[in-house]
């Protein structure tokens, strides 16, 4: 978008007052640009809001603030200053009423699966490796290509199907992509053998992380206080106000019409930046688009979300941030406990609130069942599990998040690619975040692309699809450690070990010379002289403890070389 | 220090502690079991030169009660060397990073 075609920079609107909005808005207050931003609930942050029910406050499905962006960072401080904690990340995985700890280590690995079902994998794993699939299109070709088809079975398949409501085989392989690259066994391995190392963590890859950041109450203090500022410095942030008519006349947006309360307000637009569905975007177009990008807009897909978020009576139930639930016998998909993310989350000690996820589609039944019999299945599942009695939980409440997250299915890339190239025909008009851009993008992402919006508003001229489209995932180590670290894991130093060896035994020949000498007896000395058979000039004599000092280090020398560079390279064929 | 170096010297060394106690198990338990193998083949006379052993091990001959007595002192033996092996490896290492900071 180039900025010589905004006619009045005063009326800059953005549309959603999420992370990626409020980041606009906030890039352009710095500026002295008031935007005006229209926001369809009556709190900000969107689908990353927190949700206050009797004083208990819960997250939609837990938001780590954590990201390798500084200048996001730095915002992210600026707003919250003290209330921004630095919280610890514990997380495992639920399968087979078993907890495997997340990152793997591979004692409990081992311990939870039995050195039999260990075995299987690592079979299942080199058998990959030596066959690798000719082509990788679905994500389980991209899972199996890189863990084995049994860990894939294990660890990924059922989680990921009830988190996208259709089978691996019909998910691209650029969600895997995307959201877990660099994540392989060789990593899994690597990261669990460093920290039984006791190296330093920050080698560890993107869903490793250890510590995130996190607001007091929740996310939602960081919209609030961000919306706060921005209604302080003359912004215009309408709850409540939901954009139904983006009105364009010469490839340019020319105004907004939004309702609130039921009455339609139309406004002039100098520049629209929206974060709103892409879909919805489309949709909302006056004129409408031509069938092409409406169907394309159709052909995207989406997943739904539900929030059943429980009170219950007890002040420590499990001591994890949250855990990802792969038992297929339940519906649920993750269990966050609020509580271990900030305590202050939870208002009353003794108690705990757990946000129970399951994914859907709005075209699902479970959709529209009652909130009472979403919690009375939350209660029973979670019963079922062993996590908490039934008899436990006081009470509850049910958040409904629609269009939650942008489905990779087989069809989304030329869908976007349609709209993308009508939406590039306005002068005006910028996509941002999450939903505006149909990509899976974690809250600094979406932040970043709000950010961008407002620098090509300030005159920049950023490509803003291309925002987290880099091959590398951006919580993943910099390439140059990474190979750092396979160096050091694949190597012992041959020189080193060499050396070792040398020292170690051409000291021990010559005292053991020494030392036979020192003791006198014939027969021993004599027993010891056969060793003149392998180093030359050898006698048990002072002299010979000499020979034997050189001689043996030279053999050490060798032998300790040739060991490290042997044990190099078979590590190389197993990990690679 | 670069991250590079930093992780490179800090990977590339060996815990001594764990190379004493590797070092010691085979050690020890190299001198138990081939003590205990000729014990087992039996015949007229037993390890006469294994016997000389007992030279550096004080309370060694092959026995059982021996082999007990040789697992403690192939064990020490091991450890001390395990100890001096894990050492200069590290030393080694030490001097390689140092070289590499100076380029």
């Amino acid at each position: 978008m180039n900025n010589s075609h905004i006619s009045d920079t005063n009326k800059v609107c953005i549309i959603g007052a999420g992370p990626a909005g409020l980041a606009a808005a906030w890039e352009l207050s710095k500026n002295r640009i008031p935007a005006r931003v229209f926001e369809t609930l009556s709190v900000p942050g969107g689908i990353a809001r927190t949700e206050v029910h009797q004083g208990f406050r819960a997250d939609l499905g837990g938001h780590r603030f954590f990201t390798r962006i500084p200048m996001l960072n730095d915002l992210w401080q600026e707003i919250l200053g003290d209330d921004f904690l630095l919280r610890p990340r514990l997380s495992r995985i639920l399968y087979r009423n078993k907890f495997y700890n997340y990152p793997l280590q591979i004692r409990n690995v081992l311990s939870n699966m039995g050195i039999i079902e260990a075995s299987l994998c690592v079979l299942s794993y080199l058998r990959v490796k030596m066959f690798p699939p000719e082509e990788i299109i679905t994500f389980e070709d991209w899972i199996t290509a890189r863990f084995g088809s049994r860990l894939f079975k294990m660890f990924f398949k059922t989680y990921t199907e009830k988190v996208w409501g259709i089978p691996c085989a019909s998910i691209s392989a650029d969600w895997a992509a995307q959201r877990i690259k660099n994540l392989s066994l060789r990593e899994a391995v690597k990261n669990a053998l460093m920290n039984q190392a006791g190296l330093d963590r920050k080698t560890s890859v993107t869903s490793l992380i250890e510590q995130f950041h996190y607001p007091r109450l929740g996310p939602g203090m960081m919209w609030e206080t961000l919306a706060e500022r921005l209604t302080e410095s003359g912004c215009q942030v309408e709850f409540g106000s939901e954009v139904i008519s983006i009105n364009h006349q010469d490839n340019r947006i020319v105004s907004l019409t939004s309702r609130r309360n039921g009455t339609d307000v139309t406004c002039p637009v100098g520049a629209c930046i929206s974060s709103m569905p892409l879909s919805e975007l489309v949709f909302s177009m006056n004129p409408a688009p031509p069938d092409e990008v409406l169907n394309a807009a159709r052909g995207l897909g989406y997943r739904d979300y539900i929030a059943v978020n429980l009170i219950i009576d007890e002040s420590r139930i499990f001591p994890d941030n949250w855990i990802y639930v792969h038992d297929p016998e339940v519906e649920l998909g993750r269990i966050q406990n609020y509580k271990n993310w900030s305590p202050e989350m939870v208002p009353v000690p003794g108690k705990t609130v757990l946000g129970l996820e399951y994914f859907h589609f709005e075209t699902d039944p479970e959709w529209n069942w009652e909130d009472e019999r979403l919690i009375e299945r939350g209660k029973e599942e979670l019963n079922k599990l062993g996590i908490a009695k039934t008899a436990r939980v006081e009470s509850g409440w049910v958040t409904r998040v629609p269009k939650a997250y942008p489905v990779y299915d087989s069809r989304y890339k030329d869908c976007l690619a349609v709209i993308r190239n009508y939406l590039e025909g306005f002068e005006n008009l910028q996509a941002i975040g999450r939903n505006g851009t149909h990509r899976y993008n974690n809250m600094d992402h979406s932040m970043l692309s709000g950010i961008y919006a407002a620098s090509n508003i300030l005159g920049e001229n950023i490509n803003l699809w291309d925002v987290n489209t880099e091959e590398e995932y951006h919580e993943t180590v910099d390439a140059s450690l990474e190979e750092a670290v396979e160096l050091v894991l694949n190597k012992i130093d041959p020189t080193a070990a060499g050396a070792g060896a040398a020292v170690t035994l051409g000291l021990f020949m010559s005292l053991l010379t020494l030392f036979t000498l020192y003791l006198g007896d014939e027969s021993t000395k004599y027993t010891l002289s056969l060793l003149a058979n392998y180093f030359y000039g050898y006698s048990v004599s002072w002299s010979g403890s000499a020979v034997i000092l050189l001689e043996s280090g030279l053999a050490g020398f060798l032998g300790g070389s040739v060991f490290a560079w042997m044990r190099n390279t078979i590590m190389r064929i197993i990990i690679s | 220090m670069t991250n590079k170096n930093a992780y490179l010297s800090a990977a590339a060394r060996l815990q001594k502690m764990t190379m004493c106690v590797t070092f010691a198990v085979i050690g020890g338990s190299l001198v138990f079991l081939v003590t205990a193998v000729l014990l087992l083949k039996g015949g007229e006379s037993v390890g006469p030169h294994l016997a000389l052993l007992g030279q550096y091990f004080p309370g060694y001959t092959v026995s059982w009660p021996g082999s007990l007595v040789g697992f403690f002192w192939g064990a020490l033996l091991g450890g001390i060397l395990g100890f001096i092996f894990g050492s200069v490896y590290n030393k080694v290492i030490d001097l390689k990073t140092n070289n590499t900071h100076l380029q």
